[in-house]
Order: C-alpha cells, then sequence, then structure tokens
C-alpha cells in the first residue's frame, strides 16, 4: 500500500514550482532589494553597492558574526541537554499522565507571547531582583552581581527555555519509535549501557538530532526578543538590526541582512550535512523506522 | 533615477477603491434623506466623528471631555513614537483614506507636506478661532512649517533632558539644579548605571549637543549630523560604551518607568512622564526631571490634516479639534496628566481656576508653564526627519554593535 504513495511525475515538478514560487523568489526579491538604497524614506530604484558598503562600515557585519557564534553555542547547549531528556522521556519515564504532562509543559513557549516569558527575567536578574536580593541578603557576594543581567550571560540564560522544546521535540518523537527489542538485544549481546547508547540509540536517533538542530539554529539566527530585552543593547544580533532597519524603513539594508542570515544558514546546513554523510543519509530523516 | 513626487490622491489603491466604491456611495447618498427624514446635511456633517491617528502621549485619557466641550466625537488610533512606521503607514499605507488628522513629532511635514499627504492649514477657518493669539514661539515654529507653508497645529512639546535621583548625585532634591550634561556622560557618581535612548534621534542629537557645547567637536547642528560629525559623536559614545559607563540601551516608554522603578540605573535620558510613572510607585520627588547646563532636545508635536480629509464633510469638526489642541482644557488636562506643555498654557491656568481644580494642580499648571519658559533659555534642537537620517542611522548602529 506504501508503494502506492509513490509521488506520480506531476507532484513533484508541481511542488517545486510552487515552492520556488512561494519561499524560492522572495528570496531572489530580497537579493536583489540589497542592491538598493533609501533616501529620505524612500527607495532609490538605482543599482549600487552602497547597502552593502554601509552594512561593512556600520559593523553590522560583526553583528552577524555574533549572532552565528551565539546561535551555534546555543544550539550545542541546548543538544547536550535535549538529548538526555528526551531518551529519559522517550524511554525512561513510565508514567503515562507524567510524559503527558511534561509534554503539555514544553508547549508552553509556542503559546505565551516570548515578550511576556522574557521580560519576567528582568526582575529576578536585575541588581535589585530576586537572585541578587538573596545572594547580598545571605552575604554569598558583598554587592549585586550585574552581568546576571544586560549580557551575553543573560541572553543565553532567556533562551534556554525558549529552545529547548524545538530541540526535545524531534529527538523525543525519533526515539519513541525506536523498538526496545533493539535496546534489549543490545544488552543482550552483552553491551553496556554506555555501548548501547552510543552503537544502538544514537544512530538511530540522529535524524531527530539533526531535525532538533535545523529547527533551532534557525529560529536562533532570527532572535531579537532575548537579546532586546535581556541584552540591555549590548548584545545586539542580526534580528535586531533587521528590526531597526525596518524601523527606519530601510528595507534595502534589511534585505542585505536577510541575505546574510540566509547565507549563514546554508553555510551551516552544508556543513551539517558534511559533518553527518558517512553517519546518516539526510534523504531518510523523516522515513519511519522500520525493523 | 529617483521616485518622482506622487500624489496620493491618484494612488493605485484609492483608485482600486473609488472604482469599487463609487456606485455603492451613489446609491448611499441617495438613499441617506429617505432613511434619515428631518436630518439635514448640514446636521448629518455635524455629528460627524474625527478620525485621528497618532502618538500616544498627544491623546487625553478620556476623549469623552472633548465631546462635552465641543460636540465632536473623537475616534482616536493611538501609535508609538517610531519615525518609521509613521511616515509607511501613511506613505505606503494610504491612512489619509481613513483618518482625518495626525499627530506626531513636528518634522515629518518636510517630507509629507511638500510630498501632498498633509493638507496646509487654513489658518483664517471659522472654527480655529484660538490660532490668531496663540504665540508665534508655538505656531511658527519650524517644527510645524516647511517651505514657507504652515502644515501643523501646535499640540504638546518640551524640552527633552534626563531623569536622575538627586542623592545619588549631590543635587538638590528640589529638582531645580541645573544638572550638567556631563554627568550623564562621564560622572562618577553614576559610572556603570546609565541607561541610554536606543532612539538616535534623540540619543545622537544629545551627545552632539554636549560634546557642541564643550567644544569637544565641531558640530554645526547637532540635530542633522554630517558624515564626520555622525562619525565623531558615535567614537564618543562608543568609548563611553566600552568605559562601561552605559547600563543598558533602552527602547520602550515602559522599560524607562521600569528602569526607575527599580532603581535598575541612577541616569536616564527619559521621557519627562516616565519619571513622574516611576515616582508614582517611589514617592513625590524620588526622580527628578533635569534642568540642564548645555541645553535640550526640543520636540513638539503637531496635529496634521490629511489632504483627503479635507474633500469630506467633516471638515470644520476637524477644525474644531485643533482649535480644541490650543485650548484651556486640553493645556490643563495634558499638564496634569503627563507634564506637558503646549501653546496657550494661560488658558490651561485659567480653566483650572474656573473649574475648580485643586489649587495644587493649578499651582502645577503654573508651574509648566514656567518650567517650559526656563527650558526655553537654554539651547534648543531637534529634528524628527533630519537630513542626514541616513548616515546618523549608520553610525548609531556602529555604536550598537560596538
Amino acid at each position: 500500500m506504501l508503494d502506492r504513495l509513490t509521488p506520480s511525475g506531476v507532484a513533484v515538478p508541481a511542488f517545486l514550482i510552487t515552492w520556488s514560487l512561494v519561499v524560492i523568489l522572495p528570496l531572489l526579491v530580497i537579493v536583489l532589494f540589497s542592491f538598493l538604497q533609501v533616501k529620505s524614506y524612500r527607495v532609490v530604484y538605482v543599482p549600487t553597492l552602497g547597502t552593502w558598503e554601509s552594512v561593512i562600515d556600520s559593523g553590522r557585519w560583526i553583528v552577524a558574526v555574533r549572532t552565528l557564534r551565539i546561535a551555534i553555542t546555543m544550539t550545542l547547549i541546548e543538544l547536550l541537554l535535549a538529548f538526555p531528556f528526551a531518551l529519559w522521556l522517550a524511554k525512561g519515564c513510565k508514567s503515562k499522565p507524567a510524559k503527558a504532562i511534561i509534554i503539555t509543559l514544553l508547549t508552553i513557549p509556542f503559546f505565551l507571547d516570548t515578550s511576556s516569558r522574557i521580560i519576567v527575567w528582568r526582575s529576578i536578574l536585575g541588581t535589585n531582583g530576586i537572585v541578587n536580593t538573596v545572594l547580598t541578603s545571605m552575604g554569598i557576594v558583598d554587592e549585586p552581581i550585574s552581568w546576571l543581567l544586560y549580557s551575553e550571560f543573560a541572553v543565553h540564560f532567556g533562551m534556554l527555555g525558549s529552545y529547548f522544546p524545538t530541540m526535545v521535540f524531534p529527538i523525543f518523537m525519533i526515539m519513541s519509535l525506536i523498538d526496545d527489542d533493539y535496546i534489549q538485544a543490545s544488552s543482550d549481546l552483552g553491551a553496556s549501557p554506555g555501548q548501547t547508547l552510543l552503537y544502538v540509540i544514537l544512530p538511530m536517533s540522529l535524524p531527530g538530532v539533526v531535525a532538533g538542530v535545523v529547527f533551532t539554529l534557525v529560529p536562533l539566527m532570527a532572535a531579537f526578543v532575548e537579546p532586546q530585552m535581556l541584552g540591555g543593547g549590548f548584545v545586539n544580533l542580526l534580528g535586531n538590526s533587521v528590526n531597526s532597519a525596518l524601523q527606519e524603513l530601510k528595507y534595502p539594508t534589511a534585505a542585505a541582512l536577510s541575505t546574510i542570515v540566509v547565507a549563514l544558514l546554508g553555510v551551516c546546513l552544508a556543513a551539517l550535512i558534511l559533518i553527518t554523510r558517512k553517519r546518516f543519509d539526510m534523504s531518510t530523516m523523516f522515513q519511519a523506522i522500520r525493523r | 533615477m529617483t521616485q518622482g513626487k506622487f500624489d496620493p490622491r491618484l494612488s493605485r489603491r484609492n483608485f482600486v477603491e473609488s472604482a469599487l466604491s463609487l456606485s455603492a456611495l451613489t446609491a448611499a447618498a441617495a438613499t441617506l434623506p429617505a432613511a434619515l427624514p428631518g436630518m439635514s446635511q448640514q446636521a448629518w456633517a455635524a455629528g460627524a466623528p474625527v478620525k485621528g491617528y497618532g502618538v500616544t502621549t498627544a491623546q487625553l485619557k478620556d476623549w469623552s471631555i472633548m465631546t462635552k466641550s465641543n460636540g465632536v466625537t473623537m475616534d482616536y488610533t493611538p501609535t508609538n513614537a517610531d519615525i518609521g512606521v509613521f511616515m509607511r503607514d501613511v506613505m505606503s499605507n494610504d491612512l489619509g483614506d481613513t483618518h482625518d488628522f495626525f499627530i506626531f513629532d513636528g518634522g515629518t511635514e518636510d517630507v509629507l507636506g511638500p510630498e501632498g499627504y498633509y493638507a496646509p492649514i487654513v489658518e483664517d477657518h471659522p472654527e480655529l478661532t484660538l490660532w490668531a493669539r496663540t504665540p508665534d514661539t508655538w505656531k511658527r515654529s519650524d517644527l510645524i512649517r516647511a517651505d514657507d507653508t504652515q502644515w501643523g497645529v501646535p499640540v504638546i512639546g518640551n524640552g527633552d533632558a534626563f531623569g536622575y535621583f538627586p542623592e545619588v548625585i549631590g543635587a538638590n532634591p528640589n529638582g531645580q539644579d541645573e544638572i550638567p550634561w556631563t554627568t550623564f556622560f562621564e560622572g562618577e557618581q553614576v559610572k556603570g548605571r546609565v541607561a541610554i535612548d536606543r532612539s538616535w534621534l534623540q540619543s545622537m542629537s544629545e551627545t552632539a549637543n554636549f560634546l557642541k557645547h564643550h567644544g569637544r567637536a565641531e558640530i554645526e547642528d547637532p540635530a542633522d549630523l554630517t558624515q564626520e560629525e555622525a562619525r565623531a559623536v558615535a567614537d564618543y559614545l562608543v568609548e563611553r560604551k566600552q568605559a562601561g559607563h552605559f547600563r543598558t540601551i533602552f527602547t520602550a516608554f515602559e522599560e524607562q518607568v521600569q528602569l526607575l522603578s527599580n532603581k535598575e540605573i541612577d541616569m536616564i535620558n527619559c521621557w519627562e512622564p516616565a519619571t513622574r510613572d516611576a515616582n508614582l510607585a517611589l514617592g513625590p520627588g524620588t526622580v527628578v526631571y533635569a534642568f540642564t547646563v548645555e541645553g535640550y532636545y526640543k520636540w513638539g508635536h503637531g496635529a496634521y490634516v490629511a489632504t483627503a480629509a479635507m474633500d469630506r464633510d467633516n471638515v470644520d469638526n476637524i477644525y474644531k479639534v485643533l482649535n480644541y489642541f490650543l485650548g484651556g482644557e486640553y493645556r490643563a488636562y495634558q499638564a496634569k496628566e503627563r507634564g506637558y506643555a503646549g501653546p496657550n498654557m494661560d488658558l490651561g491656568v485659567e480653566y483650572a481656576i474656573e473649574h475648580g481644580w485643586p489649587q495644587e494642580d493649578v499651582d502645577l499648571l503654573r508651574y509648566t508653564a514656567e518650567k517650559v519658559e526656563r527650558k526655553f533659555e537654554k539651547p534648543f534642537w531637534g529634528k524628527t526627519t533630519p537630513s542626514n537620517a541616513d548616515v546618523m542611522e549608520e553610525e548609531w548602529q556602529r555604536f550598537l554593535n560596538a
């Protein structure tokens, strides 16, 4: 029956054409727009490199590097936290109600406004916030720790909760599909828990890991709420820079920055494919795991 | 090739909308007298509400006060002070089709007036009765005029400086001391606890005026910096940022209030109402809005009539509203609720006395008038749409990204 679902000769070209019109074409327009300029709140339709030159002169390229660094760091942190958590949730947590509650709790970031969630941290991490008040009143520190807020630490901290679910869910789902018999067989054949993890679970959950990395890294490249609210203007990321350009109606600048984001993402994904290609074929990422 | 001027009355969207609605309007006009027997066309127009779009700070907290006063119903859509959003809404979204007037920072008329989005003010309109007695200081301000044309009516204005905690810098708690901007940018007492506005229009101009005043940079107009001037200002700000002088770069009004209320910072180049709101939580006089040595960032909100509105039936009502902005009631409420001054402050004081406001409110109105007069004695600068906006924004990005 599954064989009958094979895409027809029409479906694939139709999809490619539609996708090109909906996604690729706007991207091309964005790239072309970056070669225009704005004067007095009006776009000047004369091709120029001025926008790209100003992106370099104003240091916006530094923002691109900073954004990439923070996005990759956060993706790695989320992966290190999410992998064991997903493994426990998929294979260790036997209580169905507990599992249901945890999964529900993980969805909270998806239906709460990011700003509302993040702004709370200000009153917790500020110099007169809860953390500093506790630390100073207990005599652990002599004066409030200022870097808890308006710093890269604060931005990383704020992003933890926002991007944890996007990493956990794909890994959890793929791990749930791994037949317990495989794990049992590995154990019966004398493998230690570590060997089972390394040679059975990890390879089989790699599609989920790759999906988690993609779903986490991509939105991180465009993050602007956490840096704006917890970075205090000192952790300017590409999302903030694009936002700032749009506020001034500098569409070509926003287009140039968006082009940088897309290019960086392309490089990251290409690197990911190269790194994982020996162990994992990307085309099998969403195929069902069969015995 | 640049885009030429274009007439918003002939825009694509207007054309399509006009074509679609022409027959419906004709039919409605034909049936209206029958549907509303006994109502003349004049009476119909007199009841037409006025639709405004503009900054939050210009609105009355309760517009029904105005309706009781002049009979006009207001439908006001508030927006923030984001120049880009405002320009986009007026220029690209044809806001004049749906709204009768706009209130925004003076300066937008430099672009939107000559481009045809704003209609020139009819100074002798019969409903604009307070125009003649309005001082030229307000009504002839370059913030509401361009190309020798009167595009706007002054609504409110102020000289922006910074809020501070007097005890931190050893200033007189009565708030009457002149505090130098040097303290804001370089004061050791506040180092690491200064918040600076993310708006380059305000922060770059204030920094430029400070540097100019002390002869540390050659600057012609602090509100409109050339490439070299903007670079010098950004270099200075980067140096201060890297020296750890700033605690945060804030964006919103609510953030200003929060930073002050939490005492997260000691000094902030905020809006004056933020200090008032913070004092509601901290107690009167805890935070003071500064009188400065070097001067103030000048801003004024103007009310501008949409060109398309002049062809509608409620022009008299629009002008009644414009006149209201010049009157005592609006003046009194704006000063009481936000601490902002505006034209004809004396009428505000008169209104408060006539309507039996408490003496402390009357005193506050008098103080608001005196405060603005005192600020006017210092250098005053500010532009919403500087001609060098592009280079200023780019240099500001350098500061943000440093």
